[in-house]
């Protein structure tokens, strides 16, 4: 359907923590795509069934039945880097982008600062941190919890 | 999810045993964290697939989430 509608999203969200050796349940799929893609995207999702739930300039959720779809838009400078610098990877589901580690820790950090009682996403955090903890960019990392005034909660998380 | 234990040393004592065996015998209580890379060939989104058959089995029927992504903080 993405490339159909000539865009290449990249996983984000619970399956790319999976997709990053932290599994664990979920059944939403989210994706970051290019903000100039939402119209047709979103078009092309209530063709196909999807109900919208919610959209604003920066994301939109959508179900179908039991299905959950989240999008996030790439309209800043930095959204468009991650999306830009996501691995390709044959997985059982087929060819897929996946975002960074060090970018999918700043996603999940953005959706707890805006919503507190997302606890799942520091629990992701915690478990990514732990399992990649050698090989992440730590300046990376530094510099998305500075963006949302929480250098204290990388420390903590880090301990 | 690969739940069994790859050193069957009571497969030939005990044959039927070991037809039973794997059962969630290694990770039970105890943290786990099977090793998924390219090395060890285990791949992290068929380990979901297989957890994910299991979830539907024993909740066949998953809520569905109908608060959208709140918040205004939004920066990256």
């Amino acid at each position: 359907m993405f490339a159909r509608n000539g865009t290449q999203p990249a996983l984000i969200g619970g399956l790319a923590v999976v997709a990053h050796q932290v599994v664990r349940a979920t059944q939403d799929v989210d994706f970051l795509l290019e903000a100039e893609a939402a119209d047709q995207v979103h078009g092309a999702l209530l063709n196909l069934g999807y109900q919208c739930l919610y959209r604003s300039e920066d994301a939109a959720n959508y179900v179908r039945a039991a299905e959950g779809l989240d999008l996030l838009y790439a309209h800043r400078p930095l959204a468009r880097r991650l999306l830009a610098q996501a691995s390709e990877r044959d997985t059982p589901m087929g060819r897929m982008r996946i975002i960074s580690v060090e970018g999918l820790i700043g996603f999940k950090l953005q959706g707890y600062v805006n919503d507190a009682t997302r606890t799942r996403d520091l629990d992701d955090i915690r478990a990514l941190l732990k399992i990649h903890r050698t090989s992440l960019n730590m300046d990376e990392l530094r510099e998305y919890f500075a963006l949302f005034n929480q250098p204290e909660l990388l420390h903590e998380l880090l301990g | 999810m690969n739940f069994s234990d790859n050193t069957d040393t009571s497969a030939e004592a005990a044959p039927t045993r070991a037809v039973s065996i794997p059962v969630l015998a290694r990770e039970a209580g105890v943290p786990f964290q099977p090793m998924l890379d390219s090395a060890s060939g285990v791949d992290p989104i068929a380990e979901w697939l297989s957890l994910m058959e299991v979830v539907q089995m024993l909740c066949p029927v998953w809520p569905v989430r109908d608060t959208p992504m709140q918040g205004k903080n939004w920066r990256i």
